[in-house]
């Protein structure tokens, strides 16, 4: 009883009560600016897999949420990897949900337009917060150019390529995110650079 | 350069010139996109650890009924007294309490005292009503009532 009351005697309430709160405030910063850092990249990653930008959101916000609900206690080293785990599922779900009803739509005489907005004209989903000298027209073509090829790539290939190149995870990091070994994805980034490279050699990127 | 470095250069560059092309695109979002992704991290961030909160909540009333149904069961059950463990172990002990009493037994204090009247008793009521055999049965000679 001693021993409990030198534990948390009434004195030193506030004090745990402080460091609680710093705790969380610390924890809640921690996530703001591990999301800010990715937000972007994470965005764009699902932009080109869903030639969509309203599901590129949603399905970023998505993930955020779910990162931040189960996993945020864990060690802040393991989100990266967690999160396009959670991104890469969200991905998959859209396109499966997209090809069912695809599949469905198929079967009604009366379709039209099936893509409802999602426009495979890339040049219309350039990003629009530059302006387009004759430098930049250059660099938007092989930009399109490039989203056309990774486009083409299969899921794996393009998974592979954009967590090792575009975001930087390493290959542990990756064959996690991908929920694969580190040689599937070694042969997988191979395979992809290979692809563009035969695709863009034109371009001379 | 042979044709494997060659190659491996060309592979290279377009790696870091693809990296380089997708960061800019990155960076060059337009503005309500960006405004989307912050709104999103900020409820992200608001909705930190509710997981676990909201796992609570829901297993909350299910806890709730079944403490209730347990204490309900526990005051109004009916309290029986516990049965004896080992009933022929304690039979035994009470035949040895019974053989080492100083108090003799009914029987054979009956025997040694010469003490028939119940015996006498019992043997009339059976003989005006049983009979003879019943006497019998108890053990005690009709002949000599």
């Amino acid at each position: 009883m001693a021993g409990f009351a030198t534990l948390v005697s009434p004195t030193d309430l506030p004090t745990l009560r402080k460091a609680h709160l710093r705790e969380t405030q610390d924890g809640a910063r921690a996530l703001d600016t591990f999301l800010a850092g990715v937000e972007r990249k994470a965005f764009r990653i699902a932009q080109i897999a869903l030639r969509h930008e309203a599901d590129a959101l949603d399905v970023v916000q998505d993930a955020m949420l779910q990162l931040s609900a189960r996993y945020a206690g864990r060690p802040a080293e393991e989100w990266r990897p967690l999160f396009y785990r959670i991104l890469e599922n969200r991905i998959r779900d859209v396109q499966r949900r997209r090809s069912v009803r695809n599949r469905v739509l198929a079967w009604m005489p009366w379709r039209g337009g099936e893509d409802d907005g999602e426009s495979a004209d890339a040049v219309a989903q350039a990003m629009d917060g530059a302006p387009t000298p004759a430098v930049q027209l250059q660099s938007d073509q092989m930009l399109v150019a490039l989203e056309q090829a990774l486009t083409a790539l299969p899921n794996r290939q393009r998974q592979a390529f954009m967590l090792r190149n575009f975001e930087g995870l390493d290959v542990a990091g990756t064959a996690t995110a991908m929920k694969c070994s580190q040689g599937s994805v070694k042969t997988h980034y191979f395979r992809a650079v290979q692809a563009l490279r035969a695709k863009l050699g034109e371009y001379r990127i | 350069m042979n044709a494997g470095d060659e190659q491996q250069h060309t592979v290279g560059r377009i790696e870091q010139s693809t990296r380089a092309l997708l960061l800019a695109s990155a960076d060059r979002l337009s503005g309500t996109v960006r405004s989307r992704l912050r709104q999103a991290r900020h409820a992200a961030v608001r909705a930190r650890g509710q997981h676990r909160q909201l796992r609570l909540q829901r297993w909350a009333p299910a806890g709730a009924v079944a403490t209730a149904a347990l204490a309900l069961f526990v005051v109004l059950a009916p309290h029986r007294s516990t049965p004896p463990i080992m009933p022929v172990a304690n039979d035994a002990l009470e035949d040895i309490d019974l053989l080492a009493s100083d108090v003799p037994l009914n029987g054979v204090q009956g025997v040694n005292n010469n003490n028939n009247e119940f015996y006498e008793w019992a043997a009339d009521e059976a003989s005006s009503g049983l009979g003879a055999g019943a006497v019998s049965a108890a053990g005690v000679p009709s002949s000599g009532m």
